[in-house]
This record gives C-alpha cells, structure tokens and sequence, in this order.
C-alpha cells in the first residue's frame, strides 16, 4: 500500500523558530507548525511505494484551498522508490495558513497539509473568575513557547483598550515571566467587570486569549448565607422544641396515674 | 462481650426510636469533619493565585486542618464524659461555622492557617468524637448497624460537598464560598440537636424493687455501679488521678485496646495509597482520564454501599460475637486485593478491582470503631477514641515535609464532558483522608499533587512501575489484618480464662460477699422506705 512520508526540511534561517507537531486522521495527514519568526521553509512531501510503479507524478501546491500559480511540477523518481516533491516558502506575516501539496498518480490524489500559525493558547477560559468591590484580582495567562512580550486589553465592546500598568500603577500591575503573565487588578470596582484579553506578542504576529471578570458587591454571598442561618435556627428550635413537648406529655401522662408514684419518677428521672 | 458492656454502661440502651435520629445526626457529624477538610481543596488554586503562595503552602491549609482534627480528640474525649454529646457538637458547629466565616476575610495565608486549619479543626473534632460517642450510648444489640449507617456519611457528604463546592466557586469566588460554607456548616448544630441526651434507667440491685416495670432509676454514678458490682476501687491522690478523671489514661493497659491500636497503626500505612494511585495506575495501563474517573467513582459509590451493608452484615448473630476477626478479616481482605491487582489484565480488570476494592475499603471503615467500641465497651469509649486519634496525628503533621521529595504530579485536564468525573475524581482522591492522613494529597482544575510518604511515593519514583507499590500495600495491609486475627484469637481465649478465674474466685468469696451485699440492699431499702414515707408525709401537708 502507499506510504506517505513528509519531513519539513529546516531552517534556513534559524533554530527555534519553529515547531511540529502532526496527526493522521484517516487518510488526512495535517502537520501543524508553530511559526515565531518571518522565515523561509522548505515544506517536502516524500512518497513511496506508490502501485504499478510509475516513472513520474504530477504534483502542486495549494496555499488555502487555492491552487498556487505555476506550482505544477513533475516531479521524478529519487533512488528507484521515492518521490521528493518541496518547495520553499518565504514566510511573513500574512503568509500564514494552511499549505497543502498534492500530487495524483493513476486516477488518485493524495493530499498533505501543513497548518502554519502562531502558537495558541488552547486552555479553555469559560467560567469567568469571581471577585467582589475593594478586594483584588490576579488574571494569568500561559503559553507553551516563549513571546517576545505579553499585552493586556480590556474589551469594551469591540474595541479593545490597552492596559498600562506603568501609568496607572494604583489600579494595575503587570508581572511578566517568559511563558507566564499575570495581571493583578486593584481596588476593584463594578465597572472592572467585562472581557480581558492577554496578547502574546511573537515577532510574526500575536496570539490571542481572553478571561472574563465578574464582580459583585458584597451583598450576594450574604443572601444565602441569611437563608441558611434562618433554616439552621428554626430545625435547632424545632427539634428542641419537639423534645420538651415530649417530655412535658410524658410528665403529665405519668401524673394521671397515683400521686406518689408521678412524684417518685419525676423525682428520679435524671439526665447522663 | 456484650455482658460486660452492660454492666460498663449500667443501663440498657433504647437500641432504636430516637436512637435513628440521633444516628442521622451522627452521619452528618461524621460526614463534614472526614469530608469537609478533602472538599475544600477544590479552592486551593485561587486561594494560592490570591496570595501569590507555593502549592505546598496552601496544602498546609488542608494538612493543619485534619491534624488539628485528630490532635483535637484528647480534649473532646474529656468535654464528652463531662457535659455529654450534645453540647460539644453544637459547640463545635459553631466554631467551625465562625471560622469559615473569619476565613473568607482573610489578608493572608497565615490568617487562613489559624481561622480554617485551627480552629476550623478543632470544631470538627469537637463534631467527630462526640458523634461516636453517642452511637454507642444509644445502641448495643443493633450498634454495628448504626455505626455503619453513620459511617456512610463521609463518602455521602463528600459527593454533596464537592459539585456544591464547585458550584460556589462558579458564582461566589472563593471569599464568598467560605463565608457560605459557614453556614452551611452550621447545619452541624442541627445533628447536635438531634443528639439528645439520653435518660438512663439504671439495673435495680439485688431484691429491690420487683414491682417496677422500668426498674428503679438513678444516676450512673461510677461509685454506685461499682457497689453495685461488688468491687472496689482504691482511691489515687494527685496529678495522674485527675487526668484520669477526666480521660481514661487506664486504656493503655487494656490488652485489647493495644491490640488494635498496634494493627491499626500498621494497617494506615498501606491502606489509603492505593485509592490515590488508582487513577494514575489506570492511566499508566493506557486508559483515558475520563474512564480512569469513573473508576473513582465506581469505587466510591460501591463504598457508599458497603458502609451500611458490612453494618448489617456484622449485626447478624453469626458475625456479632466474633466481629474482631469479621474486622481482621476485612483488613486481610484489602490487602489481598491489592496483592491481586497489578495481576488482572486491562480496564476491566481495573473495574473488578474497583468494585473489590471499594467493597474493602467500605468494611474497613464501618468497622473500625465498631471494633473499638466492642473492645473497650461504650462507657470507655470516648477516652480510648481520643487517645487512638491523638497517636494517629503525628504522622499528618509529619507527612508534607517528609514526602516533599517523593512527588508525583498528575496531568489532568478538565473537559467539558468529564467535569462530573472530574469533581468525583477530586473528591474520591480525596476520600483517601480515612482516619490518618499520612499522606496528602490535594487536587487543584488542572491537576494533582501528591504527597506521599517516602516509602510508597519512593516505590513509583524508583521502579516507575506501579504493581511494587501495590505489592507493598497488600503486604502492608495483610499483615496487620493476619495479626489482629491471631492476636484477638488469644485475647478471645485469654477473656474467657479469666472470666472463668473470676468465677471460682468468687465461690468461696461468695458467701461473705452474699452476706455483705444483703446488708446493703438492706440498708438501701431501708433509705427507701424512708424516703417513701418523707414523701407521703411531704405530700400529706401540701395538699390541702
């Protein structure tokens, strides 16, 4: 059966500014790269045991679903089994996207795609963080690979305000620690509540996340607290309420029969 | 043993009406002090973000909290034999309830260490003792029922605990949970409430009062049941009588008491490693998170389950005699499943184990103070709690900085879909806080750092494989179930001998003890009739 093999040919550049990572779906081969830098690379698609042998394919490359101009080559057999069909890419900021290079043997295609981006901050940031008037907050973000500097905004609607901490040292601080930035907000106030957005600035581009911040006044945790204090006190009372009324008809039952006897019981029944 | 219970007690216990509710009550006293301290590890990662502190100081929280609960258990031992159940767990409701509120104003880490860890802690011992206490006050011929029953309350609270817990985080941030969960932990003093005090009907003496139904009634005066019993007791002067008054220090001269004390404290070594190290074994065998927490809860909910069943079961008349071995038995049986597990082939083998082990950890837990209280009788029962708890604190305040070494770190990220498992995961994990928390173990969203001691942890770390460590629990867990078993074989044997001593003893003794028992009930009925007479003389004049 047909092998498909495809290694990214390194930097022409540098090292670390890119990294890999690929998965099979079926018949789908994506390879993701994580791209820092403006670079050049060299994506190669290697095949192999290809049925009836044949002397040559045809291959060419898309650059998001759209067929790349002049991109068609044909391309021989390398010692005797493999077919090598690359290409080099120069790689700026807008060249980002998904790269596939596709070739047709018989009546077949066989595709293999390479997603190149920015690396992403994957953690899933649903559930706003809770935090109440006067008190303060710490919003953290992580990355895997190492940005040049980080960035807080706050979303006011669609447009986003940056946050310097520098300016407003009373209200903000930024702490930044390669793969990890905290943003501590200060003498919180109900107007702080809304979408934070922390940008991890690599020198291609910038990647993205978001945390939501709720704040409420002091008032809400005090509502069910009330409401359960009440419950607590009224089964207290109850319950010791139930006993007395048992006790007091079990002194008065006991009364109904002679005199003494009522007397010597009460007399006795003592409490361990 | 049940005999010599009844003559300890000086009364018969009600074994039923009022006793349910008051076994309620203990299932929720015993359910928040074991399940409390594990659920709120779920606010341990904003807690720590808060205060910008290290993971391993933020576990202190947790940690100080159940040493303060089992250091706590001397003191609650003496507050129970003088004022009763009742007052003490309501008390200590409160305590815990004004310290989780003082908690969520809380400036910094050491304010959380005080209000929660110590305070927090001692409220919950004051819950803890009390509520064992009272089971056995209430029942005898049913009290492996009612024990079982009120141990159910742990895994029961701690699967309430956990999503509510979750869920006040969602809407509250931690400031506001804590100062929610102290009210709900008020609900504490309603099962203190529900613990009435129980009014005691005394066994009349010899020739007493014949045509009473319920018996003459009076005060359990230890002095009266001795004179009862026809012993005496010489009078201790000083320091060490004082002490003795007020706990019970005579305990550690109980042969079965320092038989269980010694299983157990062996036993503790391997028996909550094994619930911590399910998960990551089962992941290790290449199962996914989401199938590696339904195992948790499998084995959680077959522990709900086995809490009240093993009670049942031990209350038949073929097991109630013999319920030593039942619980040495139960410990060998833990340890045979953990001898067998690195031996069953894939994940269904891991469910097998689950359910066998869940089953186990269940008979364990319903029997552990039923044990005690067979051993030491009810009366006692308080003290030698106290002092069990005390011996097993060490090890709590020991375990962090021992095992700080021996650190294993669990990925496991939370999906939409697993975040039930995931809560359940958290709090089964958690469940391995038994009785002693020699490890600790506390679990934050995105994953979980264990503690263990060195020996365990150092297993995985050295051998990377896991069936070494579970080799280890099972030895650890079969041996000091092989010992309690052979060991109370002999004290079984040794009890018999002496009563049999006690009796020929008492043959040519009898007749002068006859003669001086006959003279006391003399004089006691004389008292009596003298009373009786000062009564109607009394009631004469105050009618009109």
């Amino acid at each position: 059966s047909l092998h498909i093999i495809f290694i990214n040919v390194q930097k022409i550049v540098c090292f670390d500014d890119y990294f890999t990572t690929s998965q099979h779906t079926g018949h789908v081969i994506v390879q993701e790269l994580e791209i820092l830098k403006p670079q050049k690379i060299e994506l190669s698609c290697i095949i192999s045991d290809i049925p009836n042998n044949p002397t040559h394919i045809i291959g060419y490359w898309k650059k998001n679903g759209n067929e790349i101009e002049n991109s068609k080559q044909t391309v021989y057999k390398v010692d005797k089994q493999r077919f090598i069909f690359k290409r080099i890419f120069n790689i700026q900021v807008n060249d980002l996207g998904n790269y596939s290079c596709i070739f047709s043997y018989l009546d077949k295609q066989e595709q293999v795609t390479f997603l190149l981006k920015v690396p992403v901050m994957k953690d899933k940031r649903d559930k706003p963080i809770v935090s109440y008037v006067g008190d303060s907050v710490v919003l953290d973000c992580k990355i895997k690979r190492m940005p040049n500097t980080w960035q807080w905004y706050k979303s006011n609607g669609t447009e986003k305000v940056l946050i310097n901490a520098t300016a407003d040292p009373m209200n903000y601080k930024i702490l930044l620690e390669k793969n990890v930035t905290k943003l501590t907000v200060l003498n919180l106030t109900e107007e702080d509540a809304g979408k934070y957005i922390c940008s991890a600035v690599f020198e291609i581009k910038s990647s993205e996340s978001h945390v939501y911040l709720k704040v409420l006044s002091l008032i809400e945790p005090l509502k069910p607290f009330i409401g359960i204090t009440i419950e607590v006190v009224i089964l207290v009372t109850l319950i010791l309420l139930y006993e007395r009324y048992g006790r007091s008809r079990n002194d008065s039952s006991v009364d109904d029969s002679s005199g003494t006897d009522g007397r010597r019981t009460r007399q006795r029944n003592l409490v361990h | 043993m049940p005999s010599t219970t009844v003559t300890s007690l000086g009364y018969t216990p009600p074994d039923g009406g009022w006793g349910w509710a008051v076994v309620f009550g203990s299932f929720l006293s015993i359910g928040f002090s074991y399940a409390f301290p594990k659920s709120l590890t779920i606010y341990f990662k904003e807690v720590q973000e808060y205060f910008s502190v290290s993971y391993s100081e933020i576990a202190w929280v947790s940690s100080i909290m159940l040493a303060t609960m089992y250091a706590g258990g001397p003191v609650s031992s003496i507050l129970v034999n003088r004022y009763g159940s009742r007052p003490v767990v309501m008390v200590g409701g409160l305590m815990v309830g004004v310290a989780m509120v003082a908690a969520s104003f809380g400036t910094t880490i050491m304010h959380l260490y005080i209000c929660v860890g110590v305070i927090g802690g001692l409220g919950l011992a004051f819950n803890l003792q009390p509520a064992l206490t009272i089971i056995g006050k209430y029942f005898l011929v049913k009290r492996p029922m009612a024990n079982g029953l009120a141990m159910a309350g742990s895994p029961v609270l701690l699967f309430t605990l956990a999503p509510l817990n979750q869920f006040l985080l969602d809407n509250f941030g931690w400031r506001g949970s804590f100062f929610i969960l102290g009210a709900i932990v008020l609900n504490c003093c309603v099962a203190g409430a529900l613990m009435r005090p129980i009014t005691i009907t005394a066994k009349p003496p010899a020739n007493q009062s014949g045509g009473d139904d319920d018996g003459a009634v009076g005060k359990t005066d230890p002095q009266a049941v001795r004179l009862i019993d026809g012993k005496q007791r010489p009078e201790r002067a000083g320091c060490l009588a004082r002490v003795n008054k007020l706990i019970d220090l005579s305990l550690f001269k109980h042969r079965g008491y320092l038989i269980y004390l010694v299983g157990n404290v062996v036993m503790f070594f391997g028996f909550f490693a094994p619930v911590v190290f399910l998960a990551p074994y089962a992941k290790h065998q290449g199962t996914d998170e989401y199938s590696a927490a339904c195992l948790l809860s499998i084995f959680a909910l077959v522990d709900m389950v086995a809490r009240p069943g093993t009670g049942l079961v031990s209350n038949t008349r073929w097991i109630r005699p013999r319920i030593q071995y039942f619980f040495s038995f139960s410990v060998a049986y833990n340890g045979a499943c953990h001898l067998v597990c690195p031996l069953l082939p894939g994940y269904t083998g891991l469910v097998v184990y689950a359910v066998f082990f869940g089953l186990a950890f269940g008979m364990v837990c319903a029997l552990l103070f039923e044990v005690l209280m067979d051993l030491v009788g009810a009366q006692r029962f308080s003290s030698a709690v106290g002092l069990a708890t005390i011996i097993e604190c060490g090890p709590v305040l020991l375990g962090p900085p021992i095992s700080g070494k021996s650190c294993i770190i669990l990925r496991f990220t939370s999906t939409q879909s697993s975040k039930v498992n995931n809560l359940i995961f958290h709090t089964t994990v958690h469940h391995l806080h038994f009785t002693t928390q020699r490890s600790l173990e506390t679990c934050h969203a995105n994953g979980c750092v264990l503690w263990t001691p060195s020996p365990l942890g150092a297993l995985v770390d050295i051998f990377m494989d896991y069936k070494y460590m579970y080799f280890a629990c099972g030895v650890m867990m079969l041996v000091p179930g092989l010992f309690l078993f052979i060991m109370n074989f002999f004290n079984y044997r040794w009890l018999k001998q002496e009563e049999h001593e006690k009796k020929r003893e008492e043959l040519p003794m009898g007749s002068a003890r006859e003669l001086a028992t006959m003279e006391e009930t003399k004089d006691s009925e004389q008292n009596i009739k003298l009373n009786q007479e000062k009564q109607l003389t009394d009631s004469d004049n105050k009618e009109p």
